[in-house]
This record gives structure tokens, C-alpha cells and sequence, in this order.
């Protein structure tokens, strides 16, 4: 075979196998996403939403996982996007090409991959040991750390999108640097900030690692959250690992109610960016 | 009079210092006396308010990283106390007699994080090579957004996928085969010999792998864009086929990146918790055999912790956690290094 | 014969176009600007004439809009740039770390080449710096901003949609809204920089028939890369190139008989 008809046989055989690995790739998806759906909508009934997590052996439902997650993401994010939001502001307003801002932005990237377990662990030791028992405070500090990095990012990305000339007109008014700050660029920058709180929101409502030892559960309906709180994860973490097959149809109702609550948000999402960069 | 900063921003040292004393500045032409001066005063304290305030939220970054690291140090100090550097190749583990070493978890660590950047590195490639080079404009966006799925299922899903679903059929039909046909085969026999159970070193490889793969390919996708037009077309000019464009110029060019790329895939495949928790086995057994159960770090703490009846145990899982934290830190540097490279060089990352 | 320190508005030339002289607004002496090492501008020295427009002309990279931005001061946000030398505003030196930036700003304001309108109403836009620094009542802050897309030459066009997004205006709608942002609360100066370039030409005309409007109540220096823009609004003209203010005069006789080669070829298009 001479050498043209050679490269050309090894392009078509490199297009195929790029190919075949997107199917691969997608192939996966959607036996996971099947599987979920078809498991998760036939252990779907009304109890889902109003009885409580049962004791080992018998059926129920997921109401107080399902608050218990919401509680505690929602703490999380109360706590974890403010000081995201202030820590990306330094970092595009104060430190674009300081040392200490390239050394806050590794640190925050290598923040954003780290396994999510060893968070979980530095609360144990930081929280749950010194108040001698579980909580869900812990368990949303916990879930703080996993928002943080990601709002510190988008919140520094967003902002050094807003352009310059936006900035130096603000300032060139006479008002102070601050007031620009917060009533010109954060409202800029806006819709970029949200989908970054929402893309972390979406990222801690499927997390077990950083939950199982600081909130642990609770089989009952707690509204106190210096007490360890029921959450979706760890019951499904549990049940799914249990004998009772009651408790598997319940693992998997939890699991495709996370999986369209992530997909939601992921979705409103990029629905988000998409608009936000019509309006620019 | 106290010198005070004039506040600026882009700057890590202020520009302009002065001091802020009402003397020498003017009042304002239309404001009554002194009001102006006040204004002036309250803006300033203000801005340095601000900028503290800000500073110590990104300070907070860092104080979160080295707590992390610090905390697990001291809550693994008993164990590494007691045991020394032993604990890193001990294969014990023995609650009753309070004897714990991490080699089993490091090895299921190691082995099933490397089997699935085996499948990841390779696949991402593919999909990263027919998202630029081949397929059709319309279909780049919706294939990219689904393979981005893969990163948004969170892990416990791919657990109960795995441990429902994917280990009943590798333990009713890969498993058996492979032990049939390439376990007696010299060599690579002994890696897959083994019983039929489904769970093992191999199952939780290939979900490692799935999981990872969007990680990898989005990074290569990214930076495969950033090659200059100019560059491609002019070797396309000289005829060169769509695979010889990217293996001799779009990879070397984007090389640095790329393997930042994989590292972060490994950083994420090393520190997997649930996925792994169920289908690995939590065996404690060290077994070539990818066929066979084995344990991981994080599915080691995840599924001992609660349990961990002395503190001992405890202190052992803890240190476990450190040596997690060290080797991802490690990893996700040098992928940090390797992406900030290209970064600088004009892609945005 | 380069002196231009000592360069100033009140040439000895009689000429039958030139405009009554009033009192000196803003001058400068011995300006020199760097960008971290390298010198951006040298030794320039001027005087602004007041409630007059004069225009700053040359090639592109000659310095005119990093002359222009050192009058208000916008370099001292990035840590790398500074100047030396003094502007005196109304005898006070604008350079001296004592003479608050803010201050400043309220005297002298900016209208960029790029009109930024901020993402709120028309009627926030221009009300922004008033409520800053002025606790105006509800109507008398409707009045002012009235006022200024008045004097903006906008309020007719918006006075049925002042709560409607800045940012649905047309762009030569934005530029004048940012020019009635920028007198919303008076200066005295009006610093523009290349205010038309990127408008079409209907805007263009607007605006520079805006500019002769504002002059009388505001001091006026414009940069402009157009000299027929510069020959048509502009009573005093400098001319700069690579950071030098090589000549500076009245508006006709630097184009009709320039003192310097350089502005001579300039002008007659041998380069630019």
C-alpha cells in the first residue's frame, strides 16, 4: 500500500475510534441515566413526600432527608457564597497579577478538585469532635467548604468580564471605589455569580463524603440542627447498602429525586449564562 | 497626622499616600463647610473597610486549605505516632488487635485509579478529537453538553448504578469469561483470575473511569479550541489528513495542558469516595488479581468510620485521609502547573 | 524651537478667527507620565482655556489620551502607571497627593469612547453620582436629572422610558446618556475621549453638535484621531506626537498655517 492510501486508512481508522468513544462516552450516560430513571419512577409514590425515614425492616418515606438536605445545603450556600463572592472580588479588583493572588487562585483551584471525604474529615476534627457529638451545622459547614471554591471562581471569572471601560466610567464620577464595586459590577456581573452559586448548590445536593461524618442521620424528623440530620445521601448511602429490599426502592427514589433536582439546576444553569450574555 | 492609604484597586500596593487631614483639602465649592471634608473621610474609611473585608475572604481560601491539611495531621498524629513509617506498608488490619496499615488502600488506591485513567485518557481524546475535528457544527453543542452530564451525576448515583446494575453484569458475564479465557493466559493470567462476585478492582475501574472521563475530555475540548486557526489550516493546506493535524500539531502544541488534563482526572479518580465504596468489596485484601475485591482510602474511611470503636482505629482512618490529602494535593498541583502554563500562553482556563 | 514648556494658549499671531480670551482653567507644566519605565509622555505644559473646546490631535500612540486621562487622574488605578509634573485647576495642583481623587473627579469629568451605559434604568444611570453626593429630594432629583439629558440633548427621547434598561438605547442614544451621566453633577471640565469613534456618522454629528452647546457652561478638551472633527468643533487645537506636544494653537491657523513641519505633515496626511 503506498503511503498516501496508509495515512489515509489511518485518518478513517482515527475518525472511527473518535467516534466509537463518543458513543462509548454516551453509551454510559444513558445506562446510567435509564437505569436510574426506570428504578428511581417505579419506587416513586405519594409516602415519598410526607412519612419519615422507617426503622431497619419496614417501608417509608424520605421526608426528613429531603429537609434535611435543603436545610443543610441551604445553610451551606448562605455561608459558603458570601465569603466566595468577597474572596473572587479581591482577586479580580485587588490581586489580578499579585503573587498573592496567583497563590490564592491555586490554592482555590486545587480547593475546587480536592476529594470531598478529607473535607468531611477537617470538619470531624474541626466541629464534631469539639462539641463531642454529630450536627447538621457541621454537616452544612462541611458542604460550605465544597461551595466555596466554586463561587470564589465564577464570582472572580465574571468579574474580570466586565470590561474595563465599564469600571473607569464608574470611577471617573467621583464615586468610591466600593460603591462601584457593589452597585455597578456585582450587578454586571450578575447573572455570571448565580450560575455559579447554582452550579455549587447542584454539586452539594448529591454529596455524601462531606455529610457522613458530620451530620451522620437521623431516622426521625429533627429541627434542631445541632443534632445530627436525616439527608438524602446518607440514607441512600444506608439503605442501598442494606438487606431490605424496601429500603433499596427507597435508595433509588432518593437517587433519581437528586438526579432531576441536579439536572435542573444544571440546566437552569446554562440557561442562565445564555442570557446573560445576550444582555452584554 | 497618621498617614492613610488612598485606596486602589488592581494593586497590591496602593499608589497614592497622603495624609487625609481636612487641612489642606479644599471644601467643596457647592457644599457647605467641612461636609464635603466628612464625605470625603467616610468614602475612604469605607474603601479600606471594603478592601479588608475582601482580603480576608481570600485569605480565608487559604486558611481553609491549610486547616484541612493541619487537622488530619493531628487527628492522624496517633496513629503515625504508634505505628511510624511502618503504617505505609503494613498490610494489617486488624481492629481487635488494634493494627492498622494503609498498604491495602493504597494499592486499591493506586491500581483502580490507574485502570480507570487507562479507559479515561484514551476515550476523552476520541471525544475530545470528534468534538473539534469531525462532527457537524449542530451537533457540538448537545454532545458536549450530555458528555458534561457525566460530571454532573453526583457519585452516589454511579454507586447505586454500579452496585445494582453494572457489578451483577460483570459478575454473571465479564468476569467469568475473563477468568475462563485470560486467567490461564502466562503473565497477564494472574490479573484476571478470580471469582465471579462483580465487585472488584476492575468494576470499580471502569466506573472510576466513566466518571472521570468528562473531567479530561472538557479540559482537552478547551484547549484543543485555543490552537490558532492559522496553524491548522496551513497544514491542512500542505495536505495533511484531519488525524496527522491533530497527533503532529494540535497535540504538541496544547502537550503541557493536556496532561494537566489527565492529572486532574486522576486527582478526581484518586480521591473517589462513593462510587468506589460500592463496588470495590471493602475487602481488606491484597490481591493481584483485579477480579477481587480490595479496599480504596476513601472507601476505607467512608465505610469504617462510623464504626471505628478506639481511637486508635480512629486515628489510623484519619491518617489514612492525610495521606489521601497529600497525594491529591500533589497530583492536582502539578495539573495546576501544567494548565496555567497554557493559560499564560493566551487559552483561557 | 521645541520648547513646549513654554507653549501656551495665548499665541501672538493676530488672526481675524481668533476667539476672546478667557481666563486660563486648567494648566499644565512640566507633565511627564511613565508606564512602569517606559516615559509616555514629556515635559508637557499647556493651558486649557476656560469655557473654550480644545481638541488634542496626533497619531495613534502619540499620548494624547494618556494626557488627557492624567487630568482626572484615572491612571492611579493601576499600580504601574504615574506622572510627575503639576495640573493646576483653578490654581490648585490636581497632582498633589493631598488633592482628593474623588474630589477631582466631581470637577473634572470623562466620557469614554466606548459608551458603557451601567446595567440599570436611564433614570439610575444619570441619577448615579447624584445620589452619591447630593441628598436630593425625590423632585429635585428628577429635576436634575431632567437637566442633565437636556443638556445631553437625550430628554426627548426618553422622557416616556426613563425606567426602561440603559442598555436599549442605540449606541449613539448610550454615548449621550453617558455624557448626561458625566454632567449630571456639574463639572467643570469635560474630558472626552475619541467620544464619536464609534458612533455612526448621524450620531456623530448630534454629539458634536452637543459639544458646542457645552461649552458654554463646561470647559471642553476632546481627543480626537479625526482632524476635520477636531477643525470643526474645536477652537484651540495641540498637537501631539510620540508624547510630545509639538505645537499648540488656535484651531484655523494650526490648520492652515502650521508653525511645525511635523503637524504640517501630519495635517496634509504625509503620515498618520
Amino acid at each position: 500500500m503506498n503511503r498516501w492510501r496508509r495515512r489515509q486508512l489511518q485518518d478513517y481508522i482515527a475518525k472511527i475510534l473518535a467516534t466509537l468513544a463518543t458513543f462509548f462516552g454516551l453509551f454510559w450516560l444513558t445506562w446510567i441515566l435509564w437505569t436510574t430513571a426506570s428504578k428511581g419512577l417505579s419506587a416513586l409514590k405519594w409516602g415519598l413526600f410526607t412519612q419519615m425515614t422507617p426503622a431497619p425492616g419496614s417501608d417509608g418515606g424520605l421526608l426528613n432527608a429531603f429537609a434535611g438536605s435543603l436545610v443543610m445545603c441551604g445553610v451551606a450556600v448562605l455561608i459558603g457564597t458570601p465569603i466566595g463572592i468577597g474572596a473572587g472580588t479581591y482577586l479580580s479588583e485587588y490581586a489580578r497579577d499579585t503573587r498573592l493572588g496567583f497563590t490564592i487562585r491555586f490554592v482555590n483551584d486545587i480547593l475546587l478538585s480536592a476529594p470531598s471525604i478529607v473535607i468531611g474529615l477537617f470538619i470531624y476534627e474541626l466541629m464534631v469532635r469539639p462539641m463531642g457529638h454529630f450536627s447538621a451545622w457541621a454537616g452544612a459547614v462541611a458542604l460550605s467548604f465544597i461551595v466555596l471554591p466554586v463561587v470564589v471562581r465564577t464570582t472572580d471569572e465574571m468579574l474580570q468580564l466586565v470590561p474595563t471601560v465599564m469600571r473607569e466610567s464608574a470611577l471617573a464620577l467621583g464615586v468610591p471605589q466600593w460603591k462601584v464595586v457593589r452597585q455597578v459590577l456585582y450587578r454586571a456581573a450578575l447573572s455570571g455569580i448565580l450560575t455559579g452559586v447554582l452550579l455549587a448548590l447542584a454539586r452539594i445536593s448529591g454529596e455524601t463524603a462531606p455529610v457522613l461524618f458530620t451530620a451522620l442521620n437521623n431516622q426521625y424528623w429533627t429541627s434542631n440542627l445541632n443534632q445530627p440530620m436525616a439527608n438524602v445521601p446518607v440514607v441512600i448511602f444506608q439503605y442501598a447498602l442494606s438487606p431490605f429490599e424496601f429500603w433499596h426502592a427507597l435508595a433509588w427514589a432518593g437517587a433519581f429525586v437528586v438526579v432531576i433536582f441536579v439536572l435542573i439546576l444544571s440546566l437552569t444553569s446554562r440557561w442562565l449564562v445564555a442570557r446573560g450574555q445576550v444582555s452584554v | 497626622m497618621a498617614p492613610a492609604q488612598q485606596v486602589v484597586p488592581s494593586g497590591a500596593a496602593s499608589l497614592v499616600q497622603g495624609t487625609n487631614a481636612p487641612g489642606p483639602v479644599q471644601p467643596h465649592a457647592r457644599d457647605a463647610d467641612g461636609h464635603a471634608a466628612r464625605r470625603e473621610q467616610r468614602d475612604q474609611r469605607n474603601d479600606t473597610w471594603f478592601r479588608y473585608v475582601v482580603t480576608g475572604c481570600a485569605l480565608f481560601v487559604l486558611i481553609a486549605l491549610l486547616g484541612a491539611a493541619l487537622s488530619m495531621l493531628w487527628g492522624g498524629r496517633e496513629a503515625f505516632g504508634t505505628f511510624g513509617w511502618s503504617f505505609l506498608w503494613s498490610s494489617d488490619w486488624d481492629a481487635v488487635q488494634k493494627k492498622f496499615g494503609a498498604l491495602v488502600p493504597i494499592y486499591g488506591t493506586l491500581i483502580t485509579a490507574l485502570i480507570a485513567m487507562i479507559i479515561a485518557v484514551p476515550v476523552s481524546f476520541g471525544i475530545s478529537l470528534f468534538l473539534t475535528e469531525i462532527a457537524p457544527a449542530w451537533m457540538r453543542t448537545p454532545v458536549s453538553a450530555a458528555v458534561e452530564l457525566l460530571a454532573a451525576i453526583p457519585s452516589i448515583i454511579y454507586g447505586m448504578w454500579g452496585l445494582f446494575v453494572f457489578v451483577p453484569f460483570m459478575g454473571d458475564h465479564v468476569d467469568p469469561w475473563l477468568d475462563e479465557h485470560v486467567g490461564p493466559l502466562p503473565i497477564i493470567g494472574p490479573l484476571f483470575q478470580g471469582p465471579p462476585i462483580g465487585l472488584g478492582m476492575l468494576t470499580a475501574g471502569i466506573v472510576l473511569g466513566i466518571m472521570v472521563i468528562p473531567f479530561v475530555s472538557s479540559v482537552m475540548r478547551e484547549v484543543f479550541i485555543t490552537v490558532p486557526v492559522q496553524l491548522k489550516e496551513s497544514a491542512y493546506a500542505v495536505g495533511n489528513t484531519t488525524w496527522e493535524v491533530v497527533w503532529d500539531i494540535v497535540l504538541p502544541y496544547t502537550r503541557s495542558a493536556v496532561i494537566g488534563g489527565i492529572f486532574l482526572g486522576l486527582g478526581r479518580a484518586l480521591g473517589e469516595t462513593m462510587a468506589v465504596t460500592f463496588v470495590l468489596g471493602n475487602a481488606h485484601l491484597l490481591s493481584p488479581s483485579l477480579l477481587q475485591p480490595g479496599n480504596s482510602i476513601a472507601a476505607t474511611i467512608a465505610n469504617e468510620f462510623t464504626e471505628a470503636d478506639s481511637s486508635i482505629y480512629l486515628s489510623s482512618l484519619i491518617a489514612l485521609g492525610f495521606l489521601l490529602f497529600v497525594v491529591t494535593f500533589i497530583v492536582l498541583a502539578i495539573a495546576r502547573v501544567m494548565l496555567g502554563q497554557l493559560a499564560k500562553r493566551g487559552g483561557k482556563l | 524651537m521645541n520648547d513646549t514648556s513654554k507653549v501656551t494658549a495665548i499665541s501672538a499671531v493676530n488672526s481675524a478667527v481668533r476667539p476672546p480670551d478667557t481666563a486660563a482653567k486648567i494648566t499644565a507644566r512640566n507633565v511627564n507620565f511613565y508606564y512602569g519605565k517606559t516615559r509616555a509622555l514629556k515635559d508637557v505644559g499647556l493651558v486649557i482655556q476656560e469655557k473654550r473646546v480644545t481638541a488634542l490631535i496626533g497619531p495613534s500612540g502619540c499620548g494624547k489620551s494618556t494626557l488627557l486621562r492624567v487630568f482626572n487622574r484615572m491612571y492611579a488605578i493601576y499600580p504601574k502607571q504615574r506622572a510627575e509634573g503639576e495640573i493646576l485647576l483653578d490654581g490648585e495642583n490636581v497632582l498633589d497627593p493631598r488633592y482628593s481623587i474623588n474630589r477631582l473627579r466631581t470637577k473634572v469629568g470623562m466620557v469614554f469612547q466606548k459608551p458603557v451605559p451601567f446595567p440599570m434604568s436611564i433614570y439610575d444611570n444619570v441619577a448615579y453620582a447624584l445620589r452619591h453626593y447630593e441628598n436630593l429630594s425625590r423632585t429635585a432629583m428628577n429635576d436634575r436629572v431632567e437637566e442633565s439629558l437636556k443638556d445631553a440633548a437625550l430628554w426627548d427621547e426618553v422622557k416616556d422610558t426613563l425606567n426602561n434598561s440603559a442598555l436599549s438605547l442605540s449606541g449613539g442614544q448610550q454615548q449621550r446618556l453617558c455624557i448626561a451621566r458625566a454632567i449630571a453633577l456639574k463639572p467643570e471640565v469635560l474630558l472626552l475621549d475619541e467620544p464619536t469613534s464609534a458612533l455612526d456618522p448621524i450620531s456623530t454629528a448630534k454629539v458634536e453638535q452637543l459639544i458646542d452647546e457645552l461649552k458654554a457652561n463646561y470647559t471642553v478638551l476632546i481627543v480626537t484621531h479625526n482632524m476635520q472633527q477636531a477643525a470643526r468643533v474645536s477652537e484651540f487645537t495641540g498637537f501631539m506626537f510620540l508624547g510630545e506636544l509639538i505645537e499648540f494653537g488656535i484651531t484655523s491657523d494650526m490648520f492652515t498655517h502650521p508653525d511645525h513641519k511635523k503637524t504640517e505633515d501630519y495635517i496634509t496626511g504625509r503620515f498618520g
